[in-house]
């Protein structure tokens, strides 16, 4: 079992590294830092714009393998990513930005698995049922609902029904309130942010582990192995919690690592349209900003957050499956 | 499982030729019979029209502002009402929504041809070729290619053909995955070992043996494709990344309509709409598709 979690850790931290190169080659072919200097008034010569560039190690008269070889050495070394080409510090934004992301992924992430599989396991129980009809029809129109109009629907209503009550009930902006302290108010302050986004992450992500799972559940609900377990008098629920689920979650969890890179786009926009001050929003202004080593600093965040999601995955599918625990 | 079931129908319906014409009649009938499926169908024959003769529709060109009426509320004259800058709504739905579908064919045409023959290629070919095809799929399928997408997007200034370039080489990574597995099933089979022994190349064996196998599941990711596209090329030009004004895609008009939410919420509502509706008739157009492809399905169908 630690081998491997060993061995899957090497070999993702592997795809990690290389997905971060191979985005620092991408993001310098395609984005001009210098371009940022043209737009400032008295327009500076090319000579000024690549000696300011040059402080910051994005000099575009370096050849690109020196310049990759200081920033890689500047991360495994001193864990540096870089600087902006205005010189500010890609460290100190990621360093607050990753919290405010993680948390919403993850918490999102947890939420979709579990209110999909719920309600997977509820519509292959009343198979072809009214229940099962009725989620069925919502999970299909959900899931094809843009992101962008979701997060939009919700701001519109929460807007609308904070003018009919009269007070603030539902906060649509930001990730946290300015002036609040202690410790009680500033966790019920955050969780009044963090409600409407993911609300609108988990109606969307949702979706796919209810479809999946409810057909995961129908194959083995009808399995013999089921059926042994009830003729021995087992319950239905504790046959289905016990066999049915069990064997039929496995699966699901190996699908979460790959559902993550879809949550954090959903990330992306929500936080954009929430005004969340996270990696969505870095990722554009990076992006805009032609801030190469920011670019590929959210690369690797996103890398590294489904590498979490399949380790996890990968522990699960231990925990669930005896054949993996065993090998 | 089901696929596996429908590939063998598949192959007694290649090899008896009068049969076949019965078979793809049984498709039509199957899809007909699904209410759902064929509301999806009108739904989208109805927008692909709009999208190639709406123009008539309004007199309004999408670019040109009427400055005599800014943010006006829809009306006789404005159908779906003006945004900030004096454009017909109508007119930017009806070009963004021929840009979004235009965009999502060529895509999903591109990511099935794509998928199929680095699936069923790797699948077949096995070895180093396997190797590295499952590699790449893997990494893709880990890079956080959103952000690659945007980052290639934006370069190019928001040219609605490169971005079909752009989007379709990164759009074929999940499906080619599902297609090598169930390839992995199908080379086994003895009509292929049997064209081995009789001597057919390694390439025809994929193209006329395992790809006309997988027909009804590349038909159903085919409209998936379209899905997948339009929400993603919503997302890109939502940001910024994607279709630039002055051209116009639902992402834009989304965009515009997001900054103006309470005060004028018919420029977001309309696209909203449409593009709902858009993706939830091509779903509903594949389901009907995967139910009637479906051999498990044939109790339901046939009457």
């Amino acid at each position: 079992m630690i081998k491997l979690l060993v061995r899957r850790s090497t070999s993702w931290l592997i795809l990690i590294v290389v997905a971060t190169n191979v985005t620092y080659l991408l993001a310098n072919l395609f984005l001009d830092p210098r371009s940022n200097y043209r737009e400032t008034r008295p327009i500076p010569s090319e000579k000024q714009i690549d000696d300011s560039l040059a402080a910051y190690g994005l000099d575009p008269r370096v050849p690109l393998i020196e310049r990759w070889w200081s920033w890689l050495r500047d991360i495994v070394l001193h864990f540096d990513w870089g600087r902006s080409p205005n010189g500010g510090s890609v460290n100190a934004e990621m360093a607050y930005r990753t919290l405010v992301s993680a948390q919403l992924v993850l918490i999102a992430t947890v939420l979709c698995v579990i209110v999909g599989v719920g309600l997977g396991v509820v519509s292959a129980i009343h198979q072809y049922g009214v229940i099962d009809r009725v989620l069925q029809a919502v999970s299909i129109l959900l899931y094809n609902v843009p992101t962008v109009v979701m997060a939009l629907l919700l701001v519109f209503g929460a807007i609308r029904i904070n003018e009919s009550v009269g007070h603030t009930l539902f906060l649509v902006a930001g990730s946290q309130s300015p002036q609040v302290s202690g410790l009680l108010p500033t966790i019920v302050d955050r969780l009044a942010h963090l409600l409407l986004p993911t609300v609108s992450l988990t109606l969307l992500g949702y979706v796919g582990y209810h479809l999946t799972q409810r057909s995961l559940l129908l194959d083995t609900i009808n399995a013999d192995f089921v059926r042994t377990a009830r003729a021995t008098g087992l319950p239905y629920g504790k046959a289905i919690r016990r066999h049915a689920l069990r064997a039929a979650l496995i699966p699901t969890a190996t699908s979460v690592a790959f559902s993550i890179p879809g949550v954090f786009t959903g990330a992306i926009i929500t936080e954009s349209i929430f005004g969340w001050h996270g990696m969505g929003e870095y990722f554009s202004l990076t992006l805009a900003k032609n801030d190469v080593n920011g670019v590929v600093a959210v690369a690797a965040f996103g890398a590294l957050m489904t590498a979490i999601g399949a380790i996890l995955a990968d522990i699960a599918t231990a925990f669930l499956d005896p054949r993996v625990r065993l090998a | 499982m089901s696929v596996t079931t429908a590939s063998i129908l598949r192959i007694e319906s290649v090899h008896a030729e009068p049969e076949r014409l019965g078979r793809t009649r049984l498709y039509v009938r199957r899809f007909m019979r699904n209410r759902a499926a064929f509301a999806g169908l009108l739904i989208f024959a109805l927008f692909v029209l709009i999208s190639l003769f709406g123009g008539f529709l309004s007199p309004y060109n999408y670019a040109t502002p009427d400055f005599l009426a800014l943010t006006q509320p829809p009306s006789a004259a404005h159908l779906f009402g003006t945004t900030s800058g004096g454009n017909d709504v109508l007119a930017q739905v009806i070009h963004g929504m021929q840009r979004s579908l235009t965009i999502a064919i060529c895509v999903s045409l591109a990511t099935v041809i794509l998928s199929a023959v680095i699936g069923a290629g790797a699948a077949y070919l096995r070895g180093t070729v396997e190797k590295v095809s499952l590699g790449l799929i893997h990494f893709l399928l880990v890079v956080p290619s959103f952000l690659i997408l945007a980052l290639i997007a934006n370069s190019v200034a928001g040219d609605w053909r490169v971005l079909i370039v752009v989007l379709s080489a990164f759009g074929w990574v999940g499906a080619a995955r599902v297609i090598w597995s169930v390839s992995t099933t199908l080379r086994e089979r003895e009509y292929v070992v049997m064209a081995e022994l009789m001597g057919v190349g390694r390439w025809r064996i994929i193209v006329r043996h395992l790809i006309p196998n997988l027909a009804s599941l590349l038909i159903v990711n085919a409209t998936l494709g379209v899905v997948g596209t339009v929400l993603t090329e919503t997302s890109l030009s939502f940001l910024g990344f994607g279709i630039k004004v002055p051209d116009v895609s639902l992402g834009v008009l989304l965009q515009e309509g997001s900054s103006s939410l309470t005060t004028a919420p018919w420029i977001f509502f309309f696209p909203a709409a449409v593009l709902v509706l858009l993706t939830v008739s091509v779903t509903l157009i594949g389901d009907g598709l995967r139910d009637a492809f479906d051999p498990t399905s044939a109790a339901r169908g046939r009457r």
